[in-house]
């Protein structure tokens, strides 16, 4: 087997690979890779390297992880994961990464494919106009610093609480979309600055809003999928991937400053300067934490106006109130946080950085209507190919600290893409597959060309096989909107 | 004179890297604003208008490339803007450096403009400023 690496990888089983501590001076724990061989040939050299600087951190637990959607991120893997001792562990921005909390949301309908498909083009442009996308967009929600600190405290539930939803939303959201512990009084003047006008706001890069079809053959666990209210039968769903934008960014790049002074005073050596951190329970260490959950909150208020915005535009376009439409919230999952949690080891600070919770039917921390279930988890593939619901298994909990894949996960730089994609083109060629594309930048659109990505399914496959997460439906993209 | 750039294609799979070089400090400062204006639009699409200058000093000048490639960040965030240009000096008195630079741009407007990448943050990833020879060369990569 031919890998990006000279360093030994044991193969454990089919889907679990092991860097074992002889590999790296300074490895506190083995490091485990979830994938299929093929795709584990297909990593990058980064995911090796960078996955067994992770197992050198303080106060690691059990393993290092990267799954089946890793590639090279900065510090931590995309795809990493890694639970440190609150006692004698660390926390690290690189382990959550730059875009805090950026994440998945999905949204049922009760309509199909031919109510949609004559309207398409009213609703994506619909859709265009009412979520700003792309560089430098502001949103419509105006706030004072005062009521910014409240999205900070409150995430999601200040929108609810200001009718950008339902209340209901809030049971289906990872955490009810409001995480306790934020401190708005910790997070710098630049931060808010960069924030304050993003509310409402995609960004641009890999996240989208997309329009997708559920049909009965992609439909893999009917019971579990009906649980989540889908029904198949040519259903149209919505996707939504984003975060916290420049605010989240601004919170991680301000603590990485911090941590880079902070770490020789507490006697801490790092393999990469992306891997700044400081110990959970350091004044430093507590102050981050606070401003990440300030940032993790604004993502889940971010993504809640967005479906405002959505459940409006359907509403526009198909003359009925979004209620009667069916846009109930099928959930929202987070992908890039840390958080404490507790395991066999007892409490650990677990990072997950392109990697997505998975709290199986047994999870006291589960929502009652998640209890016989599991936790949604929701995949974005390329805006070619298509995304996944997942559901979480206790399996999961056991082995990967309750965590799963995130997305398709790149193997092509967007440098490269662009040189070999045209925006144009590409759009054009979507159309013709049935695939409507609104975009603020067409060297944008080249940058995500499907080709661009691993086979999603693959990566779907290879977590399924290791049982940690279940597959429940595949949903085709039939409109996407991208900065 | 102004430095050159290039973007590159190996490195960093989902972000943007880029190598600014000259002949000066001065001229890999010009070659890496230039890079951070185009990643995020045309600068020839965008007209004049909104503008802030920037000073700002530092013993190291790798330091102070970094901070100042942030602040055209942190304004396209806080002003909603995109940039025309933004022309700068770089000045040595003693062991400090200072930079002194104009941002010059127009609020974002996807009508008119043509829009590249929503830049998040300069990243210390790879990061290396250095002189190879007569050859000044600095290596960035830009989260997207």
């Amino acid at each position: 087997m031919k890998l990006n690496t000279a360093m030994t990888v044991n193969r454990i089983t089919d889907e679990i690979w092991e860097i074992p501590l002889s590999e790296k001076s300074g490895m506190l724990v083995p490091a485990r890779i979830y994938a299929t061989e093929g795709i584990l040939q297909s990593m990058d050299s980064g995911v090796f390297d960078q996955v067994t600087n992770v197992a050198c951190l303080p106060g690691i637990r059990r393993y290092a992880l990267c799954m089946p959607d890793g590639h090279w991120g900065y510090g931590f893997p995309i795809g990493g994961v890694a639970a440190f001792d609150v006692q004698d562990g660390i926390i690290s921005p690189g382990g959550v990464g730059y875009d805090i909390n950026c994440g998945m949301r999905l949204i049922r309908t009760d309509l199909t494919l031919a109510d949609v498909q004559p309207r398409l083009e009213r609703l994506m442009t619909e859709l265009f106009r009412k979520v700003p996308a792309g560089v430098g967009a502001s949103g419509f929600v105006r706030l004072s610093r005062e009521e910014f600190g409240r999205v900070m405290t409150h995430g999601a539930r200040w929108c609810v609480e200001r009718g950008y939803g339902w209340h209901r939303d809030l049971l289906r959201m990872e955490e009810g979309g409001c995480i306790e512990g934020a401190d708005p009084s910790i997070v710098t003047d630049h931060a808010i600055q960069r924030g304050i006008n993003q509310l409402g706001t995609l960004g641009s890069g890999n996240h989208y809003l997309e329009v997708q079809v559920v049909s009965n053959e992609r439909i893999f666990d009917p019971v579990t999928a009906a649980a989540l209210g889908i029904t198949g039968h040519e259903q149209i769903v919505v996707m939504v991937h984003c975060g916290s934008r420049g605010f989240g960014h601004q919170v991680a790049s301000d603590y990485l400053h911090v941590f880079e002074k902070a770490m020789r005073p507490y006697g801490i050596t790092v393999k990469d300067q992306q891997l700044a951190c400081a110990p959970f329970r350091s004044p430093e260490g507590q102050d981050y934490f606070s401003a990440m959950n300030c940032a993790a909150n604004t993502a889940f208020a971010n993504r809640q106006v967005i479906t405002h915005q959505i459940r409006e535009a359907f509403g526009t376009v198909f003359g009925q109130s979004a209620e009667s439409l069916g846009m109930e919230l099928v959930y929202d999952v987070a992908h890039n946080i840390a958080k404490v949690e507790r395991y066999a080891e007892g409490e650990l600070v677990v990072h997950r950085k392109g990697a997505t919770r998975a709290f199986g039917p047994g999870s006291p921390e589960l929502p009652e209507m998640f209890r016989q279930i599991g936790q949604p988890v929701i995949c974005g593939g390329s805006m070619e190919t298509g995304s996944y619901l997942l559901v979480g298994t206790d399996q999961a909990v056991r082995d990967t600290f309750g965590s799963t894949m995130h997305g398709a996960g790149r193997t092509m730089s967007r440098t490269q893409a662009k040189r070999t994609f045209r925006g144009e083109h590409l759009q054009q060629q979507m159309k013709q597959h049935g695939i409507l594309v609104k975009a603020v930048s067409m060297s944008g659109l080249a940058e995500e060309a499907g080709l661009a990505y691993k086979n999603i399914s693959e990566v779907v496959e290879s977590v399924d096989r290791a049982g940690i997460t279940k597959k429940v439906a595949e949903l085709r993209p039939i409109g996407n909107i991208k900065g | 004179m102004a430095g050159t750039f290039r973007f590159l294609e190996e490195i960093a799979l989902a972000d943007l890297a880029f190598e600014a070089e000259g002949e000066t400090v001065e001229e890999v400062f010009r070659g890496a604003t230039q890079a951070v204006l185009e990643s995020l639009a045309n600068p020839a699409t965008v007209s004049g208008g909104w503008e802030r200058a920037i000073e700002r000093t530092d013993a190291d000048h790798s330091a102070l490339l970094f901070d100042w490639l942030s602040d055209i960040v942190f304004w396209k965030d806080a002003a909603g803007v995109v940039y025309r240009e933004a022309p700068l000096t770089l000045t040595r008195e003693g062991n400090v450096w200072l930079l002194r630079a104009r941002l010059i741009g127009a609020g974002v407007d996807q009508r008119t403009q043509e829009l590249h990448a929503d830049v998040k943050g300069v990243t210390k990833h790879l990061y290396e400023f250095k002189q190879t020879g007569a050859c000044w060369k600095v290596r960035i990569v830009l989260d997207v």
